[in-house]
C-alpha cells in the first residue's frame, strides 16, 4: 500500500522542492482513504493517514500578486484553499470545487487556471495573479471598471472569475466577434445571468485596446 | 432642488468591492482559532440508520469531533415553517432521501475533516424510495391550494366547472409536466459562527437575517436577543437561501459544544441534496371557449411534489386564477411527498412553472380556431382580477403588448408553423405573458447623517444581488438631496431595524417607502438638534423657521450643511427610524405584469433548439435604478430558458440519488447559450401600492419565459413539447 512508499513519512520534500516520489505516494494515501468503499480496507487505509499526523507538511514557494509566499502546507490542499483559507485572499471564490464552473479562476503564469483543480505543492516557483492583483493601486483594471459601467454581475460571486477569464481573453486577442467571445467565456457560469453584459463590457475593454 | 437620481440608470454602489474581490461573502470569514466542519451524508434514499462506525475518523489526523445521530448536538425542534427541512439534522435516525445529513466532522483543516468524513462506516435497514409521481393519483394528498381568493369560481346558473368546460363551444385539455430543478444560486451555503460567552455571531448565506435569528433561536434554545447574524453579501439566492439548510445549526451548535470558531460550507453535491428544489409538477388543464375565442371555462389541477423531509410544495395551478378572463375557473392542488430533499421555493415559485403550462395552451387553442396568439391573449383581456373580479391597482399588459409586438415585429409573423428557414435551421417565433403578485409589507429603516457628510441607511433587508444597496442609496439620496456617492446603505445585519427580507419580488416595494419614511424622519431630527445645541449658528430659533433642503439647513440666510452642522456642535451623528406599515387594501388586486417575444432556431438535422432573440417589456410601477432593473430581468429571463430548455434534475428512480447533482451535469446556461436581451420598462408607477409606486421585478421576468419558447419552438417545428426542458430529442425527426 501507499505506507510503504519512503516520500509519504519523509513528508516528500528535499531541498525544499517537491519529489514527484513523495508527491504522488501522499496524494496516493489520501485517495485510498477517499475512494476505497469495502469498510475493511477503508479503516485499514486510515493507518497511514493518520501516522502522516504533523509530518506530512509540504514546503512550497511561490509568488501570489508579485508578493514571494512560503507555504508548508498539507499536499491535499488545492491553491483554491491556499488563497482563501491559508493566504487570506478571499476574492478568488470557490463555487463548484470540481472545475465544472469558474469562479475560482486565477491566473498562473499568465495563463487561465482553475484553482480548485491545482494542488498549492505544485506551484513551486510560479506566479499567480488573483482578483486582488489586477488593479493598479486605487486605478481599477480596464475590465474591472468595464463591468461597473455595462453591469456585468448581480451578486458578484462569479465576478473575481469572470474578470479573470476577461482579462485573458482581452490579452490573448484570438475572440473578437460576439459568438466567440461567448464561447471563449462559456467556462464561468453566471447564475443571475449577466452574460450580455460581460460580453458588453468585454467588448468596450477591446474597443478601447484597439 | 436637485434631480431626482429615481428612474436613472445608476451603477451599483457595492460594484467596486464586487469587482476588486473585496466583498465579503459567508465563507470568507476567519474568526481567530476557525476549525472546519465538514457534512456527511447518506447513500440510500430511504431508510433507517443501524449504525455507524466513527471510530477511524475520529482518530483521524485534526479531528475534534464526530456528530452523528447517535451522538448528536442538540438541536430544538423547528417551530416556524421556513420552506426548509421540517426537522434539524441529526435527531434521529431515520434517512429520508439521498444525501441527508447523517454527520457532521470537524477538524483542524477542511482537508481533515473531508477526508476523516470518507472514513466513516454506515449500515442501514433499506427500503424502496418513493421518487416519482404514482400512475393512478390514489396515494396522493388533496391540499389546500392556497389560493389569494377563491379557487373556484363560477358563472352565473352553472353547477360546476366540469359543466361548463362540457358545454364549451370548443374544448381543450392538456397536461403539461416540469421536472425537478435547482436554484444554483453561485455561492454555495455556507456558515461561520463563533461564540463569546452565550452571544452567537454567525456570518451566513441568508435572504433575510432575521429569518436565521428566528431559526437559530428556536434550534439553539437561545434568546434572539443573544444572536447575530451577519450577511452583508450573498452570492445569489433565487429562493435557495429563504430556508436555513443544515448547515447553519450544525455550524453554530458544534461552535458552542467545541468553544471553537467552525465553518460549514456545503459542497456543491451536497446544495443539491441538501438546500431545497424547485419540486417536480403536473398541470392536467381543461379549457373551454367559444368558437371566437372567448374562454368560457378553465380548469388545472396541479400535482406537485413535497419532499418527505420538508412542507413546502408548489400551488402549481394557482396562475391560471389571475391571468385571463373566464367566467369560471377552478384550481386544485394535489401533493405528493417523495423520498427527495425538501422541496422549497426557487424563483417565482407556481408561477415559472404554472405558467409553462397556461401559455403553452393559450397558443395551442389559438392555433385550433386560427387566431393570432397575441389576439388571443387579447381577447381574454382580464380587466378585473378574474377569481375575484377586483379592479387592479394598476395594470397596463395591454401596453406591453402593443409595445413589444412593435418593436419585435410580431406583425410580420407567419402563421403557419414551419413557415421560415434558414439554412439548416428552423425559424419561430412565440410570445408568453408574465405576471406576479406585488404586495408591501412592514418596514423599518434607519437612516444617520453624520459629521463627515454622509448619510448611512441601515435595515435587515439582503442584496442576493438584486441591486438592493443601490436601491437604499438613490431612495436616501433622493430625499436627504445629497449625491447618491454620499449614501452607504448597510444590509444584511439582523441588529439594523427590521426590514423586508428578499423574497417574493418584495424588497423594493416594502422597504423603499419606509427607507423614503427614515429619511425624512432623519431631517426632523437634525432641525431639532440645530434649534437645541448650543453650539448650533440656528440654536433657539423657531424650529418651523429652520428648512432642510439638499443636505443642509437654512433659516434666515444662513445655509450650512448637515456634515458642518454636526461637526460645528460636536455631535457625531443624528439618527432617526423610519417605519412603513403594511399595505392592507382587500378592494384591489395587486400585480406586476410584462410581456416576452423570443425567436427560436431548431436545428433540422440535430433537433437543437437555440434562443436567438428576445424582447421583454415590463410594466412594474416605478423602476428605481433601470440599470440594476433590466439587468435583473434580463437575468430572470436567462434563467428562464434553462428552465425552458437545459435544466432537469435526473432522478435515479432505483435509489432516490439526484444522479445529475453537479454544476458539470445540471445544465444551466452558459454564455454561449444566450443571445442579446431587451429589456424595457413602461413608466407607470403604482398608484396604490405605495406613494413611490414600486412593484416586484425580482421573479416577473422568469414567468411566461417557458411558454414563449415553447411556443416558439413550435411555430419553429410544428411540434409541441409539454414536457420541460425542451430538449433536442423531444424535437428529433421534428
Amino acid at each position: 500500500m501507499a505506507s510503504n512508499e519512503p516520500g509519504v513519512s519523509g513528508g516528500g520534500s528535499v531541498d525544499g522542492h517537491l519529489s514527484r516520489r513523495g508527491f504522488f505516494g501522499q496524494a496516493a494515501a489520501v485517495s485510498a482513504g477517499v475512494a476505497l468503499v469495502p469498510p475493511a480496507a477503508a479503516v485499514a487505509a486510515a493507518q497511514p493517514v493518520e501516522a502522516a499526523a504533523n509530518a506530512g507538511l509540504v514546503d512550497v514557494a511561490f509568488k501570489v500578486n508579485g508578493e514571494p509566499k512560503k507555504l508548508s502546507i498539507d499536499p491535499r490542499v488545492t491553491l483554491l484553499d491556499a488563497l482563501r483559507e491559508r493566504l487570506g485572499l478571499t476574492g478568488t471564490k470557490k463555487g463548484c470545487d470540481r472545475g465544472q464552473c469558474g469562479a475560482c479562476t486565477v491566473h498562473v503564469e499568465n495563463r487561465r487556471v482553475l484553482p480548485c483543480l491545482t494542488l498549492a505543492v505544485s506551484l513551486q516557483d510560479k506566479a499567480v495573479t488573483t482578483i486582488e492583483g489586477i488593479a493598479d493601486g486605487e486605478t481599477l483594471h480596464p475590465v474591472q471598471q468595464a463591468f461597473i459601467d455595462h453591469d456585468g454581475f448581480q451578486c458578484g460571486f462569479c465576478t473575481s472569475g469572470q474578470i479573470m477569464s476577461a482579462v485573458a481573453v482581452v490579452r490573448e486577442g484570438a475572440a473578437r466577434t460576439d459568438d466567440q467571445i461567448r464561447e471563449a467565456m462559456s467556462g464561468n457560469l453566471c447564475r443571475c445571468g449577466a452574460y450580455p453584459n460581460i460580453l458588453d463590457a468585454i467588448k468596450q475593454v477591446q474597443a478601447g485596446d484597439r | 432642488m436637485r434631480a431626482t437620481p429615481i428612474g436613472q440608470p445608476v451603477d451599483r454602489v457595492d460594484g467596486r468591492i464586487k469587482v476588486t474581490g473585496a466583498a465579503v461573502y459567508a465563507a470568507d470569514n476567519k474568526p481567530a482559532g476557525l476549525t472546519y466542519g465538514y457534512i456527511v451524508t447518506s447513500t440510500i434514499g430511504r431508510g433507517v440508520i443501524t449504525g455507524m462506525d466513527t471510530a477511524a475518523a475520529l482518530a483521524s489526523p485534526g479531528v475534534l469531533a464526530v456528530y452523528t445521530p447517535f451522538n448528536p448536538l442538540k438541536l430544538f425542534a423547528y417551530v416556524q415553517n421556513q420552506n426548509d427541512e421540517s426537522a434539524p439534522p441529526l435527531q434521529d435516525k431515520e434517512v429520508r432521501f439521498h444525501g441527508q445529513t447523517i454527520g457532521f466532522v470537524v477538524a483542524e483543516t477542511w482537508e481533515q475533516a473531508r477526508d476523516a468524513a470518507s472514513l466513516i462506516r454506515t449500515t442501514y435497514q433499506q427500503q424502496p424510495p418513493v421518487t416519482a409521481f404514482p400512475g393512478p393519483p390514489a396515494a396522493m394528498e388533496k391540499a389546500d391550494t392556497d389560493a389569494e381568493g377563491p379557487d373556484t369560481v363560477l358563472a352565473t346558473g352553472v353547477a360546476s366547472v366540469a359543466q361548463a368546460v362540457a358545454a364549451g363551444e370548443v374544448t381543450f385539455t392538456a397536461s403539461y409536466s416540469t421536472p425537478v430543478q435547482h436554484h444554483c444560486a453561485m455561492e454555495p451555503h455556507a456558515t461561520v459562527a463563533t461564540w463569546n460567552g452565550d452571544h452567537l455571531t454567525a456570518y451566513t448565506v441568508t435572504q433575510g437575517a432575521v429569518l436565521s435569528v428566528r431559526r437559530l433561536s428556536e434550534t439553539l434554545g437561545v434568546d434572539a436577543a443573544k444572536i447575530h447574524v451577519i450577511s452583508p453579501h450573498v452570492g445569489g439566492g433565487f429562493g435557495g437561501k429563504w430556508g436555513n439548510w443544515a448547515q447553519v445549526p450544525l455550524a453554530c451548535a458544534a461552535a458552542k459544544a467545541l468553544g471553537r470558531p467552525v465553518k460549514a460550507v456545503l459542497t456543491r453535491e451536497q446544495v443539491f441534496t441538501l438546500a431545497g428544489h424547485r419540486p417536480l409538477t403536473v398541470q392536467n388543464l381543461k379549457m373551454a371557449c367559444t368558437a371566437d375565442g372567448k374562454l368560457t371555462a378553465i380548469t388545472n389541477d396541479g400535482i406537485t411534489s413535497r419532499g418527505f423531509a420538508g412542507s413546502w410544495s408548489e400551488s402549481v395551478a394557482n396562475w391560471t386564477l389571475t391571468t385571463y378572463a373566464s367566467p369560471s375557473i377552478q384550481v386544485t392542488k394535489t401533493i405528493v411527498p417523495l423520498n427527495l430533499g425538501a422541496a422549497t421555493v426557487m424563483r417565482a415559485p407556481g408561477e415559472a412553472n404554472g405558467s409553462f403550462a397556461l401559455e403553452s395552451a393559450m397558443d395551442e387553442l389559438a392555433e385550433r380556431l386560427g387566431l393570432d396568439p397575441l389576439e388571443m391573449r387579447m381577447k381574454n383581456y382580464a380587466t378585473f382580477v378574474p377569481n375575484t373580479g377586483k379592479p387592479w391597482s394598476s395594470k397596463h399588459l395591454d401596453e406591453c403588448y402593443r409595445r413589444g409586438a412593435e418593436e419585435f415585429g410580431w406583425s410580420k409573423r407567419p402563421k403557419k408553423v414551419r413557415a421560415t428557414v434558414d439554412g439548416d435551421w428552423l425559424v419561430g417565433t412565440g410570445m408568453g405573458t408574465a405576471t406576479y403578485g406585488a404586495s408591501r409589507g412592514l418596514a423599518s429603516i434607519k437612516v444617520r447623517l453624520s459629521a463627515d457628510g454622509t448619510a448611512s441607511v441601515s435595515g435587515t433587508a439582503a442584496d442576493l444581488g438584486t441591486g438592493q444597496y443601490t436601491v437604499f442609496a438613490i431612495l436616501a439620496a433622493d430625499v436627504l438631496g445629497i449625491p447618491v456617492d454620499r449614501v452607504r446603505p448597510e444590509l444584511g445585519d439582523s441588529t439594523s431595524p427590521t426590514a423586508a427580507n428578499a423574497g417574493g419580488s418584495n424588497s423594493t416595494c416594502t422597504n423603499g417607502p419606509a427607507v423614503q419614511v427614515a429619511a425624512k424622519a432623519v431631517q426632523t431630527e437634525l432641525v431639532a438638534l440645530a434649534v437645541t445645541n448650543p453650539k448650533s449658528p440656528f440654536h433657539g430659533k423657531d424650529p418651523a423657521e429652520v428648512v432642510y433642503r439638499d443636505g443642509s439647513v437654512s433659516s434666515g440666510g444662513l445655509t450650512m450643511s448637515f456634515g458642518t452642522l454636526l461637526t460645528t456642535c460636536d455631535v457625531g451623528s443624528v439618527e432617526a427610524v423610519g417605519t412603513s406599515p403594511r399595505l392592507v387594501d382587500p378592494e384591489h388586486g395587486f400585480r406586476s405584469f410584462g410581456v416576452h417575444f423570443c425567436e427560436v432556431r431548431v436545428h433540422r438535422w440535430t433537433g437543437e433548439p437555440r434562443v436567438t432573440r428576445w424582447l421583454s417589456v415590463m410594466d412594474a410601477g416605478t423602476i428605481i435604478n433601470v440599470k440594476a432593473a433590466r439587468s435583473q430581468i434580463q437575468g430572470a429571463v436567462v434563467m428562464g430558458i434553462g428552465q425552458a430548455l437545459l435544466e432537469a434534475t435526473e432522478v435515479d428512480q432505483g435509489t432516490g440519488r439526484f444522479a445529475n447533482g453537479n454544476l458539470a451535469s445540471y445544465l444551466v446556461p452558459v454564455h454561449a447559450d444566450i443571445p442579446p436581451i431587451d429589456v424595457r420598462f413602461l413608466d407607470h408607477p403604482d398608484p396604490l401600492i405605495s406613494g413611490l409606486g414600486a412593484k416586484g421585478i425580482g421573479e416577473l421576468g422568469i414567468v411566461g419565459v417557458a411558454g414563449a419558447i415553447g411556443n416558439a419552438v413550435h411555430h419553429a417545428t410544428g411540434v409541441r413539447v409539454r414536457e420541460l426542458p425542451i430538449t433536442l430529442e423531444k424535437l428529433l425527426g421534428s
